[in-house]
């Protein structure tokens, strides 16, 4: 039923005396009708009464009744209202395509980005760890006070003591993870293949509260030397890819570095710690004392720990330091370790994205902002031109709550459609964000548009609607009846309205200059961080990575294995240089051992000083373009193996020598004398320094180069290899012909990972990339939501202006002075606006501090740069109305309307 | 039942007020009158169930209630039927009429 005239709805006063009356009617009339018949009054009226049953009763009951209908007929209004509301707001909106859609898209825009960049940061930081009261959960270092190391995995016996002497924790446990780095060899289960394992200590998987989906956990005395230790829990992802999530599996045994390990147990896929890389989780027991000797100065461990419940982290943090201080008394290896540093484990996992991403929500707030006024700004343009409309529906009796309303709805329906354009885009910009990242952030895989981040969506959307849309409604509701249906004949415009929009115009120039700011400083930062020399030439450079299985290649064959390696890769047709390292760059920061520089005397209780001990071949500096300073770097004849008698596996049997880098050579040796000098290291081997390296980067691009000292691995070998092959052409094409040459050497030889060193820049710089590109983005949407914002405002006003501008003309201004009014008028809401911007990103930029490299957060020439291409931006924007205002035929001015 | 006047079947009364209504519009007094005239006296319906059954049609949407004046110059709530009143007595009478043959015909031997 269509109601055409509202009705006077009633109130509960009002049903109760309808009611009564009712009532009252009737019992009166039936008395009058009953006297009309000769009965007496009294009798008359007792019989009605009589007749009637139970008057109070049906009283109470007729009043609940007719507020019921009451009540659902004020619902129905309202329905029938807003239907009306939004039928009348879509028509409105379809026949001024042009604004809804300029409005739609800078809404979606708003929403969109800021749905994106929550799902992700609500995924990496917000969300809870997938583990059972996530906030006992901390993470524990070793620390050395001494020389500011606080955070240094920790050595298996301290852990084994840790874990025997704690109070305050459910448990403690350790594991040994190196992405890429720590593995073992699956055969016997299709082609050989390279697992990546976590080396777990009993009180692992207890501390976290990790449940096995299929079969179970290890027990304590699985998990110790001597146990019966040989088991393994694959990870969720790798029984369904390997083995189909076969549930049988879990009583089968299968062949781990040629040893039979029984699988005890399947995790579920919410297991991500260490990495969601990782594929099997077997006990640390099983590392043999000639891998990783058990003893307390080797610190390999990264520990997690649960608190007790109630225990909080001042008091774990006591607890731990009171164990580390006494087991530094007890071990003279850990004299200068007496400290623990706990922390809490979602700090841990998140902390160094942490302060990007939430600098990144920031501003993409400020991009919401930004479309909310800019929106708003549009509609108030549009309302000047329906204040006549307004006008008419109060002239017929609409009331102005009613007209704030409509325009409310119509505010909220704009945003709800750019919403929802705006979720869907967010839902690629999402997907686009983590591939962007090149897995530099961790928890990737939490990332989705969960409830939490569509409810995120749907409040920023409501908030943006009645932002924008509040400015318009207030103006409408307070329109002047009178002066409006006059002057809305004539064209002009209230100077409310005016300064209303140029207020709005002004905020949207700063919001933007706040942006441009920020995208300005990361993209300084970003070309300072591209800028640094690496030390090698990236370009054309193939990485193979193995771990020779010493099982298979027993003693110190496996240095004969390795030089064999080299020379049948060396043969490879088009490759120009090949050589092998360690860990390549970015992939791995060296050992750290101490070394005597020579001359130097450590007196007792001194500290002698440490470098990064990187592993190398002949040839791998002149492979990956390093540069030699000073002297050379190894050549194949520096580690000659000869067998000392014949067949007898060979040794090393060359002079010791080391290079070393720049850093290390200048610190050192200062005035280029290191070649000649020596390094003691081990305890009582003077090794000569034969070759300084310019220095390579090697942790990270933006950290400072460690003193490194670069191992000759003929001499002293590891069983990690990254080989490194120079091509002539596309590097990538040439993995099979390399990984052929290895397995011509050995079949069974498992390849941990192939890649390019391009690929490795490119994961090096991926987080600062990710910030510039979309800082960059937030940053141009910005100046383009504050040109257009502008353009606006300026070519309303010279469009509504025109009969003045025509007087002027036909008065005799000149052309160039009206453009120049206009120009003038534009540039004073941008100077205005960008003076209110830099001062507002002066006091917010140094968020950005922990993420910018080689720039200082309040970089003038950056800022300078900032507000002289918005202030150029706004010139050109005002440029367009401007021309118009001038090309005004004066013959306006004397027309009537 | 040995009395003259019979209690009413549940249910009954909507049809007599819908029916009555579909005469005119009248006011509670008026639909109780008609009914008491036309049952003369067989069914005893006091007035409370009445009104209770009046706005009860309100609420449900089959009569339509508005102010009005009466034959004596008083204000007095006037009732009418709407379209889904009529469609609801024409469903409801030829339920009852084939109910009471119904019944009627094992009341009645053959």
């Amino acid at each position: 039923m269509r109601r055409l005239v509202q009705f006077w709805r009633r109130s509960g006063a009002m049903i109760r005396r309808d009611v009564d009356a009712e009532l009252a009617f009737h019992i009166d009339a039936r008395t009058e009708a009953l006297v009309g018949t000769g009965v007496p009054p009294d009798e008359a009226r007792a019989r009605a009464l009589r007749e009637f049953g139970d008057l109070e009763d049906a009283r109470r009951y007729l009043r609940r009744v007719d507020a019921d209908i009451e009540h659902r007929q004020r619902r129905r209004d309202y329905v029938s209202e807003l239907r009306q509301d939004l039928a009348y707001g879509l028509r409105t909106l379809r026949r001024a395509p042009t604004f809804t859609i300029t409005a739609v898209l800078t809404i979606a825009l708003g929403v969109g980005a800021n749905t994106a960049i929550f799902s992700v940061v609500h995924g990496v930081v917000f969300k809870p760890l997938p583990f059972p009261a996530p906030e006992q959960l901390v993470r524990i270092w070793s620390a050395n006070p001494g020389s500011d190391a606080r955070r240094t995995p920790v050595s298996p016996p301290d852990l084994d003591d840790w874990r025997a002497q704690r109070t305050q924790f459910t448990d403690i446990g350790g594991y040994w993870f190196a992405d890429g780095g720590s593995g073992v060899d699956l055969t016997g289960s299709g082609d050989p293949q390279r697992l990546s394992v976590a080396f777990v200590t009993a009180g692992f998987f207890p501390a976290l509260g990790a449940r096995a989906e299929v079969g179970r956990l290890p027990r304590d005395d699985e998990m110790v030397r001597g146990g019966d230790d040989r088991v393994v829990v694959l990870s969720h992802g790798f029984w369904r890819r390997q083995f189909g999530a076969d549930s049988s599996l879990v009583t089968r045994t299968v062949t781990l570095n040629g040893q039979p390990y029984r699988v005890v147990g399947v995790l579920g896929p919410a297991m991500r710690l260490p990495s969601d890389r990782v594929e099997a989780f077997i006990p640390y027991s099983t590392i043999p004392d000639e891998s990783i000797p058990y003893i307390r100065p080797v610190r390999v461990l990264d520990v997690v720990a649960r608190m007790k419940e109630g225990v909080t982290l001042a008091q774990a943090r006591l607890e731990m330091n009171t164990i580390t201080q006494r087991l530094s008394e007890q071990y003279p290896a850990n004299a200068n370790w007496s400290e623990a540093t706990v922390m809490p484990l979602a700090d841990a996992i998140t902390g160094d994205v942490r302060r990007g991403l939430v600098a990144l929500l920031g501003a993409v707030g400020f991009v919401l902002l930004l479309s909310c006024v800019n929106v708003a700004s549009l509609l108030l343009a549009r309302s000047s031109v329906r204040e006549r409309e307004v006008a008419l529906r109060l002239s017929l009796g609409a009331t102005r709550g009613r007209i704030v309303r409509q325009m409310i709805t119509e505010s909220l329906l704009l945003a709800a459609i750019g919403g929802t354009v705006g979720v869907a885009g967010a839902v690629y910009g999402s997907r686009a964000l983590v591939a962007l990242a090149a897995g530099q952030l961790p928890r990737t895989s939490e990332i989705t548009l969960d409830g939490t981040v569509l409810f995120f969506a749907l409040g920023a959307t409501l908030v943006t609607g009645v932002l924008f849309g509040l400015a318009p409604a207030v103006r409408a509701a307070g329109t002047d009846l009178q002066s409006s249906l006059r002057e809305a004949g004539r064209g002009l415009v209230s100077g409310g309205s005016q300064r209303l929009r140029t207020g709005l115009v002004v905020t949207e120039v700063a919001l933007a200059v706040v942006l441009i700011v920020g995208a300005g400083l990361m993209t300084r930062s970003f070309i300072q961080l591209l800028r640094v020399d690496l030390g090698f030439r990236p370009e054309r450079l193939l990485a193979v990575n193995f771990t020779i299985n010493t099982g298979r290649h027993e003693g110190s064959s496996y240095r004969m294995f390795y030089r064999q390696v080299i020379d049948r890769v060396r043969a490879v047709p088009g490759l120009t240089s090949v050589g092998a390292v360690k860990h390549a760059p970015f992939r791995g920061n060296g050992e750290r051992q101490s070394f005597v520089p020579q001359g130097m005397t450590i007196g007792p209780g001194e500290q002698p000083p440490t470098a990064a001990f990187i592993h190398v071949s002949d040839g791998y500096f002149a492979t990956i373009g390093a540069r030699v300073l000073q002297g050379r770097e190894y050549n194949d004849q520096d580690g000659a193996l000869r067998a000392p008698t014949p067949g007898a596996l060979p040794v090393f049997s060359g002079t010791p020598t080391v290079v070393v880098n720049r850093t290390l050579a200048d610190r050192w040796f200062p005035g280029g004398s290191a070649v000649g000098k020596s390094l003691r290291i081990g305890g009582d081997f003077d090794v000569p320094i034969i070759g300084v390296i310019a220095d390579i980067r090697q942790t990270s691009i933006e950290e400072p180069v460690q003193p490194t000292v670069y191992i000759n691995n003929m001499m002293n070998s590891r069983v990690q290899v990254t080989l490194v092959a120079r091509t002539q052409g596309e590097p990538l094409a040439m993995a099979g012909a390399v990984r052929d040459a290895i397995w011509s050497l050995d079949r069974e030889q498992t390849i941990t990972s192939i890649f390019t060193f391009d690929q490795l820049v490119s994961e090096a710089v991926a987080r600062p990339r990710l910030l510039t590109v979309l800082l960059g983005l937030f940053g141009a949407s910005g100046l383009l939501l504050g040109a257009v914002g502008l353009y606006g405002v300026l070519a309303y006003l010279v469009s509504s202006r025109q009969r003045e501008i025509g007087v002027r003309i036909a008065l005799g201004a000149s052309r160039s002075s009206v453009l120049a009014i206009v120009v003038r008028r534009g540039l004073l809401m941008a100077g205005t606006g960008t003076l209110i911007g830099v001062l507002a990103a002066f006091s917010l930029t140094r968020y950005l501090r922990d993420v910018l490299f080689g720039v200082e957060p309040n970089d003038l020439f950056t800022f300078a740069v900032v507000a002289a291409s918005m202030i150029a931006v706004a010139g050109l924007a005002s440029a367009v109305p401007a021309r118009r205002a001038a090309s005004v035929d004066p013959v306006i001015a004397f027309r009537s309307d | 039942m040995d009395r003259g006047a019979m209690e009413l079947l549940q249910g009954t009364l909507d049809v007599l007020v819908l029916r009555t209504l579909a005469w005119q519009p009248m006011h509670g007094y008026g639909v109780s009158r008609w009914i008491r005239e036309r049952t003369q006296g067989t069914l005893e319906i006091e007035d409370a169930p009445l009104y209770k059954a009046l706005h009860r049609l309100e609420k449900a949407g089959c009569v339509h209630a508005e102010w009005g004046i009466s034959d004596n110059n008083r204000r007095a709530r006037y009732y009418r039927l709407t379209t889904a009143g009529r469609q609801r007595l024409r469903a409801e009478e030829s339920a009852w009429r084939r109910y009471a043959a119904a019944v009627f015909r094992v009341l009645e031997p053959a």
